[in-house]
């Protein structure tokens, strides 16, 4: 018969508590943190040709992206707002307000973006100029390319943006 | 045979009875419960605790219910609730009590904690009914906040979206925990789900064990009441005091507390005198909830837009101070160092009261040192929440 003292028995059984949970908590929390470890899926949607735009008057359009995470992969309905730069850069604004990330508004009268959630301010070109936005807006990460055929620039944009808010 | 048959109902039942008791002891359990001294005077005040459990226990019933439509999906959340409104008067009649017994709990909760403040329940031995009331209270605030991001619509779905970004400000760990939140970078599918999962397991499991922690510390040293049951009539207050203690009926006297204040002057019972009042104030709150649930009913915005060009959302009013606060303070590190320190800090100074606040004084008067504080605290609370609704709405 196996003798053991209290003091031992106690000892076993901490050691054994101890392994059932070391045994439940590795997957639970691996589970648990799994979203740290995923990749975007990244996806190039082709937009089509760049429509024209009047210096400093922001455009907006809108793409179908997937988000591309976890098991989500129909395209949804996003925005864009296009704007020329009197250099005749161009700029791809995403609508995503870098403070809390709600839905910015382009108010045609003041000729700022605004956001409705904590009255976040930015100028034409995106730049954060009042409230409480820590950095611009970030823009879609894009790319302009001629059609080889027609001679049009068409935009291609990414599911992604070029700044991390 | 016969003899059974022509037996009284009452008396079989009273026989019935008589066999389930012999073997589960609900008698002695009924009286564990129900005889009890509380103090004589002020009892409609200490019905606001009773009143914030059934409330709770309102919310588990409409709640559970609601899971008989709702779905956790972002695809079908809003159909499944546009359903209930519009073809389903009762389910829809469920989701306006859930909803307006929430509103009504918070209410309930904030009188129950400001009446406790004011009469110093808190002090010594009854620390951790304050402790363990204090987390209840954000654990309730924690419950309304992630049941107003589910039904994704429009308030709902901009709701998450703020909601799960605040913690990305947090210094280190921040984007962490909004990544673990969201289940992703940004509002994706997986995040409605871990915040349902949230909402109706992991809040309420954590509610429910410290609502037994709560009550049991409540039964163990007895109700407080306030300094109105402790004061003394005559000339020799030691030997008064000395009288009550020793004809004081359990819980009393309160063991480790200050001999004016182990036994209240007069006590009754619980049963009858507290359980009427406290019976008379559930009525009369559930009552409101029932009405309102049915005409008010709970709103449902068109279906979340993560597109849009013009929503403007507007947070619930519960939330609208916080929301002030992120509109206040600007910048990364304000963000950081202001919301987090002062909510954080506002947050640990409230649950950890009892333990700086350990004077004898019992009147709030005689605690200049926290009533004013106190009182600083609740006013930033309401100018916040009235800077949120000029705002919002232009007063």
């Amino acid at each position: 018969m196996l003798r053991l003292t209290r003091r031992r028995m106690v000892q076993l059984t901490g050691l054994g508590a101890a392994a059932i949970g070391l045994m439940l908590s590795i997957p639970a929390i691996g589970f648990l943190l799994s979203p740290l470890f995923q990749k975007t899926r990244e996806t190039w949607v082709r937009v089509g040709a760049l429509p024209d735009l009047t210096v400093d008057q922001p455009k907006p359009i809108t793409l179908k992206v997937p988000s591309g995470e976890a098991y989500d992969t129909t395209p949804v309905d996003r925005i864009a707002y296009l704007v020329r730069k009197s250099d005749g850069a161009t700029l791809v604004l995403t609508n995503t307000c870098s403070h809390m990330q709600c839905d910015v508004h382009f108010d045609p009268t003041l000729q700022q973006f605004l956001c409705p959630c904590h009255g976040g301010l930015y100028d034409v070109h995106g730049n954060n100029i009042g409230g409480p936005p820590p950095s611009p807006l970030p823009q879609w990460v894009h790319r302009l390319e001629p059609d080889p055929q027609t001679g049009q620039t068409i935009l291609f944009v990414k599911n992604a943006y070029d700044e991390s808010i | 045979m016969l003899r059974f048959a022509t037996r009284p109902l009452s008396r079989r039942f009273r026989s019935g009875y008589r066999w389930v008791d012999e073997r589960a002891g609900t008698t002695d359990l009924v009286h564990k419960g129900l005889y009890e001294a509380v103090p004589d005077r002020g009892a409609w005040a200490y019905t606001l605790g009773s009143a914030t459990l059934v409330l709770i226990v309102l919310q588990f019933f409409t709640g559970i219910f609601l899971l008989l439509t709702y779905v956790p999906s972002f695809a079908s959340a809003w159909d499944s609730l546009r359903f209930l409104q519009t073809s389903d008067r009762f389910g829809n009649w469920v989701r306006g009590m859930h909803l307006w017994s929430a509103y009504v709990l918070i209410l309930v909760i904030g009188l129950h904690m400001l009446r406790t403040f004011l009469s110093a329940s808190y002090k010594r031995p009854r620390e951790l009914n304050w402790v363990s009331g204090g987390i209840l209270f954000f654990l309730v605030l924690g419950l309304a906040i992630t049941g107003a991001m589910l039904p994704m619509d429009n308030a709902g779905y901009w709701t998450t979206v703020v909601v799960t970004n605040i913690p990305h400000y947090l210094p280190f760990i921040g984007d962490a925990i909004r990544t673990l939140w969201r289940g992703g970078d940004f509002v994706g599918p997986i995040t409605l789900t871990r915040t349902f999962a949230i909402h109706i397991w992991v809040l309420p499991f954590l509610l429910l064990a410290l609502i037994g922690a709560h009550l049991y510390l409540l039964r163990r040293h007895g109700e407080f009441g306030a300094w109105v049951n402790y004061s003394t009539t005559t000339d020799d207050p030691d030997r008064e005091i000395a009288e009550r203690i020793r004809r004081a009926e359990p819980p009393y006297p309160t063991l480790r507390i200050e001999r004016q204040y182990a036994a209240p002057r007069k006590t009754v019972g619980f049963f009858p005198n507290q359980l009427f009042k406290d019976t008379v104030v559930s009525i009369v709150l559930v009552a409101i909830i029932f009405v309102f649930g049915f005409i008010a009913g709970a709103p449902l915005d068109a279906r979340a837009d993560p597109a849009t060009l013009t929503y403007v959302p507007s947070p619930e009013w519960f939330y609208l101070p916080l929301d002030q606060l992120l509109v206040l303070t600007p910048q990364t590190y304000l963000i950081a160092f202001g919301v987090f320190l002062l909510v954080g800090l506002g947050s640990l100074a409230l649950i950890l009261l009892p333990f700086y606040d350990r004077s004898p004084a019992r009147r709030p008067l005689s605690r200049p040192e926290v009533l004013v504080p106190g009182l600083f605290l609740a006013f930033m609370v309401v100018i916040l929440a009235v800077l949120g609704v000029n705002r919002l709405y232009g007063l």
